[in-house]
């Protein structure tokens, strides 16, 4: 890759963080724990994708 | 340093679930690159994304593209991934495991518990982020 450009990074690290914080959170009530065990879902889902792709 | 951040620490320094911990690291090994690097597998960007509307995607990709490549899955030896499953990791689990080995990092973070209970059968650290900010802050 090219040199890794820290201050681009930002500047995309600071956008991204600004259109998350006006949605709705899309694990609102939720306690970390749940929202882990959903993230580890998701892993799991794609996962399984991928092995039945290359099967 | 070298790390690999599991998707929750990205979903978690993004603000999408807030965690001020994993936000302060994310910074920090900015502010520190590259004495602080990360890499990432496709994976863990395909688990990141489905968090994430097209827009904030088309804004991680940038993000993470300027600071490293994404591995391709593919990469990682099979072989690998079959040890961390014969340790006791789902499938999904040992591949990121795998991921870990084969790039040489010295630490996998992550606030998933699962890791954390394998931590002392690993050949590279398993630190939440507030352990691996304590690190990150030392130097």
């Amino acid at each position: 890759m090219e040199r890794p450009n820290v201050k681009k990074a930002k500047l995309h690290l600071a956008r991204l963080r600004q259109l998350v914080s006006k949605k709705k959170p899309p694990f609102s009530g939720m306690r970390e724990e749940e929202v882990i065990t959903a993230v580890r879902k998701t892993r799991e889902e794609i996962w399984d994708k991928k092995l039945a792709l290359r099967s | 340093m070298l790390f690999v951040l599991d998707s929750n620490e990205y979903i978690f320094a993004f603000g999408v679930y807030k965690k001020a911990s994993c936000e302060i690291l994310l910074d920090a090994i900015l502010d520190a690159y590259p004495e602080y690097s990360i890499r990432i597998p496709r994976m863990i960007v395909e688990e990141v994304g489905r968090h994430l509307t097209s827009e904030e995607y088309r804004e991680f990709i940038e993000f993470i593209t300027s600071l490293t490549n994404i591995d391709e899955d593919i990469f990682v030896p099979f072989e690998l991934g079959a040890k961390y499953e014969a340790i006791g990791l789902k499938t999904a689990d040992a591949f990121i495991a795998a991921y870990v080995e084969w790039t040489g990092a010295d630490a996998l973070v992550t606030e998933n518990r699962h890791f954390l209970r394998y931590r002392s059968d690993l050949p590279f650290k398993v630190l939440t982020a507030e352990n691996c900010l304590k690190i990150v802050r030392r130097s």
